[in-house]
């Protein structure tokens, strides 16, 4: 009776040692395998966060002269002049720039994001859901630079010959509000401003159009997790009553709009970070105009063209500078997208 | 006592069926459009492509006559193997890290929010921290910047996806395992792992052909090279970045040779992500 444990613990393993091997020198083995295997997951998680914190340490170090000689002003300028000597730095295009072309591809790619999700889960037949959903995936894994090519020589040439003279034929002649004036002394009015310049094919638009594409994808796959998860009690009660089929998708649409919102945050802030396609198309200029005619820049797209040229320190200190904003912009986004996501990402499926 | 006017759906709504009618007809006009998006970005790529593509594509060298982008395929394949042998074994651990071993809460969040800002970094900006972690110091463009690169951009996609597929091996594995003797590290890799490794092997492919796609990071590191020379030390060439070269100049050859490009590119990434999911179906824990 007192022997029994002590032999049980002594003899039982060794016989059933076979597979996971509890022999003496077997014992040091799984316990260097069991110590090398944590080690190198610490090992691998400490350098992922020294990653984090090296893109902090690299983008300030490298705007170190630009905060301090240029500071707030980089936020109040649109001058971009990196001539050396009567250099001078403004983000405010390029700020801009991504703004209008994030804000116009969501204006766009929202609603078709959505009704895409809400077609495939609520409308597709099941032999059509799978399909048409893995379809809607294989947008995202085209690269971003068959998009700009499709982009510079498909959609650009057709946006200029087609889509942007009907544009401008309809909002030209509209003069509803007064907005100012342009530097020529010519009032302003909206909406004639908006196509102001004519068609070109390379403009704003054509960045925000693109990113719409580019968008699409993955806004859809979120907001189709989410929907899936409406509960079906809600919907038998919703169309118990005599709700019709829109009226029980607003109420799934209402059920999800925590998990659909950060959905939409993920891709502005794929929106925001996007490169080639977008400077393939968007004509390349430091403007701002509130014209979706004229050409104009991105934050990412003008560290792709010009971080190449820096040739001097405070011209490149300038482009850590734009890189720093960018990323700042990207990271908030993605926080509060994750921020809304993980409320709900213990049943989301991916997110 | 309730009456039929009091409910929220039907009480003095008119036109209902009609609007109903509407949203749907919306909702599938826009899944149209979205297909019709898709159509018509490959249409043109696939056409485009094919009508200029030959087999000196595969066979000769930017410049030469008749024009070829072998050194680009070549050079391609070999900056992603590059990026894997770093960012695939980094974000496995990392992955194995948050699902098995993330010892107090907090270490974990702060891992997970790492990998979201990770994943969610601009990649032109990647490539800026490599040029100045390896270019400046080398005072030279190199393979080994831009594998490095893309190494950053693969190990959130790897972690990510390591980690959802352990968390899908059902826990009494692990414990049926402890429970016979076997260690924590013998558990991994003798019943977690083999458990997980078809989603896990998915994971990786994805990452691979997403990274094989990406321009914006090469634009500082790899810089592009018409020679055969595949030296990770110097300047390197990639198919992406070619492509990105040639759709700016003014040579129509040049253009041609881009929608060439794109349409290997697109074909190759395609591919190995659609083929990736065809094999593993069904090998894998559901994920919904």
């Amino acid at each position: 009776m007192m022997g029994g444990p002590e032999a049980m613990n002594s003899t039982a393993p060794v016989q059933s040692a076979g597979h996971f091997g509890t022999g003496n020198r077997q014992n040091i083995r799984r316990r260097m395998l069991d110590t090398a295997t944590a080690g190198a997951a610490w090992g691998a998680v400490l350098l992922t966060l020294g990653i984090l914190l090296t893109i902090f340490v690299v983008l300030v170090h490298g705007s170190w002269m630009g905060l301090t000689q240029i500071g707030w002003r980089f936020f109040t300028s649109q001058a971009w002049n990196p001539v050396p000597g009567k250099d001078h730095y403004g983000v405010l295009a390029f700020l801009y720039g991504t703004g209008v072309t994030t804000f116009i591809a969501l204006l766009a790619g929202v609603p078709l994001s959505i009704g895409t999700a809400v077609f495939i889960v609520r409308i597709a037949p099941c032999w059509m859901a799978g399909p048409v959903s893995f379809l809607v995936e294989l947008l995202a894994a085209i690269p971003s630079v068959a998009y700009g090519l499709w982009g510079c020589f498909v959609m650009s040439p057709w946006l200029q010959n087609h889509v942007e003279p009907m544009i401008y034929a309809s909002l030209h002649p509209i003069r509803l509000i007064p907005v100012g004036q342009y530097p020529s002394g010519q009032k302003a009015y909206f909406p004639s401003n908006l196509v102001r310049g004519g068609p070109s094919g390379t403009d704003f638009l054509a960045g925000g159009l693109i990113l719409t594409i580019m968008i699409l994808p993955i806004i859809t796959a979120i907001t189709r997790d989410v929907l899936a998860q409406f509960p079906a009690e809600i919907e038998h009660g919703a169309y118990g009553l005599g709700a019709t089929w829109w009226q029980t998708t607003r109420l799934a649409l209402d059920y999800g709009r925590v998990g659909i919102c950060g959905a939409i945050l993920l891709g502005m802030g794929r929106a925001i970070g996007e490169t080639m396609a977008v400077i393939m198309v968007i004509g390349n200029t430091d403007r701002i105009s509130a014209s979706l005619f004229a050409g104009g820049q991105t934050m990412a797209g003008v560290l792709a063209n010009e971080f190449m040229e820096a040739d001097h320190p405070l011209y490149l200190s300038a482009m850590f500078y734009v890189a720093l904003v960018l990323m700042v912009s990207a990271l908030v986004t993605n926080l509060a997208a994750r921020g809304l996501l993980s409320r709900i990402r213990g049943n989301l499926t991916r997110a | 006592m309730s009456t039929l006017s009091e409910n929220p759906f039907v009480g003095r709504r008119p036109g209902r069926r009609w609007a109903s009618h509407g949203a749907k007809a919306l909702c599938v006009l826009a899944t149209a459009m979205a297909l019709a998006g898709l159509l018509v970005v490959l249409g043109y790529i696939g056409v485009k492509g094919m009508a200029y593509l030959t087999p000196a594509f595969f066979t000769h060298l930017p410049l030469q006559t008749p024009e070829g982008m072998r050194n680009c395929i070549i050079g391609t394949a070999i900056l992603v193997g590059l990026a894997g042998l770093v960012g695939v074994p980094v974000g496995m651990l990392c992955g194995i890290f948050l699902a098995e071993y993330a010892p107090r809460r907090p270490l974990a969040q702060m891992v997970q929010l790492t990998m979201d800002v990770l994943a969610g970094t601009p990649t032109i900006i990647l490539g800026i921290i490599a040029w100045q972690l390896v270019v400046v110091p080398q005072q030279h463009q190199s393979g080994w910047s831009a594998a490095l690169a893309l190494a950053f951009i693969m190990v959130p996609i790897v972690a990510r996806a390591t980690e959802e597929m352990l968390r899908l091996v059902p826990q009494p594995h692990r414990e049926a395992s402890l429970g016979l003797g076997a260690s924590k590290a013998q558990t991994l890799f003798r019943v977690i792992l083999p458990a997980a490794q078809a989603g896990i092997a998915t994971g990786i492919m994805l990452a691979v052909a997403r990274v094989a796609g990406e321009t914006a990071p090469l634009l500082f590191t790899a810089l592009g090279n018409d020679q055969a020379v595949y030296d990770p030390n110097g300047p390197y060439p990639s198919l992406t970045l070619k492509i990105w070269q040639y759709s700016q100049s003014a040579e129509p050859d040049w253009r041609h040779q881009a929608w060439v490009a794109v349409l290997v590119l697109v074909t190759l990434v395609l591919l190995f992500s659609a083929a990736v999911r065809f094999a593993v179906r069904g090998r894998q824990p559901r994920r919904s």
